[in-house]
């Protein structure tokens, strides 16, 4: 038994014993030993001392919480997609959960132009012609009431959108240009509109037709900071996000 | 399945290209290593950089991964480990990087830490409740050397076991048990400092 005569334990064996000491571990004569020298020793005693407060100061530090933005950068930075999670139940196929994601997003912001939405050729001329007409129009003073009847979206056109909404994803770049279409002509409907200064509110936009969202949608989309990402995510060519993951860990 | 089995099989199924079992890991894992790199570096934007530069890491080396050489989350440790050695590098020059990778033997071993101790200042107890004592322990912990401060912050905040450790810093065990103490020490001592000065 080596700690029963004088201190028990050498400074030495002090330090070996230390860490289990200040975990509560040691038992028996090794405790015994180690309190014994740790009570007379003037280096080894105030050492205890030290490292148990040390150890409680550190035990003392909270967990810290992340930036909210963290994990969406981080995938934005491996995957090059944000999130797999909005999307989803079919584990398998790459592309469904962005097509589904796709969908949403089409859905809510660019439903009535959608119908138009043939092959890239037509939309531009679509387009195009859209934004001339609405031009001639402000030109001409026509009421800006008149130029938010009309309208975009009457039923057939509903259903051809209906039938082409499983090909958004080849067309997200005509989308996109739509969009900006829709912001030219939405941009002149306030500038013919000035005595309206808070135009952006949804009530006032006098459309009695249902689906009559899209313009207040659009502002959303191009001044609100949750649809940034969505535009910003998508990437420059059709996304196959199972390709680029075997690419990068190949 | 345990945890072992289901990191085992996320892994797998990142590998094989599962985009959503990678967010998976995400998820899991970067709460852990922001806090690390946080303690580590010192502030939030070098955590989250570092904590990016990890998950990047991590992503293409992920299979490398051996199940079989130890856990998940000591793999995990490791590469964040070896980012922040890289970090120091940096930012610090070489003097802390020699510090860093050669024997602890110089300045850990200069002078007994118990020697360097004047006085006994006031109980931890004391302090521990409020906001302002936990920035003061989060500024003492910078102030530690990087071999010590890692270990201390493996050991008392992410509560790995000492073989954990010693596998991430790839250092004996006895070495880890030895840093942490001297960490400990250390930090109890530049803090009763800091008391004897703001109280
Ligand atoms: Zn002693």
């Amino acid at each position: 038994m080596p700690g029963e005569n004088q201190h028990g334990i050498g400074c030495t064996e002090f330090e070996t014993l230390l860490t289990e000491a200040i975990e509560g571990q040691l038992t028996g004569a090794r405790k015994e030993g180690f309190e014994a020298h740790r009570r007379v020793c003037s280096v080894c005693g105030p050492l205890f001392a030290d490292v148990q407060a040390g150890q409680q100061w550190l035990r003392s530090l909270e967990e810290v919480e992340p930036p909210a933005h963290l994990v969406h950068n981080i995938l934005a930075a491996t995957t090059g997609i944000s999130s797999t999670r909005v999307l989803a139940t079919t584990p398998d196929a790459s592309t469904t959960p962005f097509g589904e994601r796709l969908r949403e997003w089409w859905d809510s912001f660019v439903t009535p132009v959608a119908g138009f939405v043939r092959q890239p050729r037509f939309v531009m001329s679509f387009g195009m012609i859209f934004f001339s007409f609405s031009l001639a129009l402000n030109a001409a003073g026509v009421k800006p009431s008149d130029v938010a009847k009309i309208d975009l979206r009457p039923k057939a056109l509903r259903h051809t959108y209906n039938d082409l909404q499983i090909q958004v994803v080849k067309y997200y770049d005509n989308i996109r240009f739509v969009y900006e279409i829709e912001s030219k002509v939405r941009e002149i409907k306030r500038a013919a509109r000035p005595a309206e200064p808070a135009a952006e509110q949804p009530k006032q936009n006098p459309k009695n037709n249902t689906s009559g969202q899209p313009d207040q949608r659009q502002d959303r989309n191009y001044s609100r900071d949750e649809n940034q990402p969505v535009l910003a995510a998508l990437p420059d060519a059709p996304p196959a996000v199972k390709g680029t993951t075997n690419r990068r860990f190949v | 399945m345990d945890e072992a089995q289901v990191v085992g099989l996320l892994v797998r199924r990142c590998v094989g290209g599962d985009a959503a079992a990678w967010e998976e890991i995400v998820q899991r894992h970067h709460r852990r290593i922001y806090n690390i790199c946080y303690r580590f570096a010192g502030d939030p934007d070098n955590a989250q950089d570092l904590t990016q530069e990890v998950f990047i890491k991590m992503y293409r080396t992920l299979n490398t991964y051996d199940s079989g050489k130890g856990a998940f989350m000591t793999w995990v440790t490791t590469i964040t480990r070896n980012l922040l050695v890289d970090h120091f590098r940096k930012s610090k020059g070489d003097r802390l990087t020699d510090s860093m990778d050669s024997a602890p033997s110089e300045h850990e071993d200069a002078q007994p830490l118990s020697e360097q101790i004047a006085d006994r200042g006031l109980p931890p107890d004391a302090h521990v409740q409020s906001r302002e004592t936990r920035e003061f322990v989060h500024q003492a912990l910078q102030k530690l050397s990087p071999e010590l401060r890692e270990a201390v912050i493996l050991r008392d905040l992410q509560d790995m076991d000492y073989r954990e450790i010693a596998t991430a810093l790839r250092v004996p065990e006895g070495t880890v048990k030895s840093r942490i103490n001297r960490g400990r020490a250390e930090l109890a001592r530049l803090l009763q400092r800091t008391y004897r000065q703001v109280i």
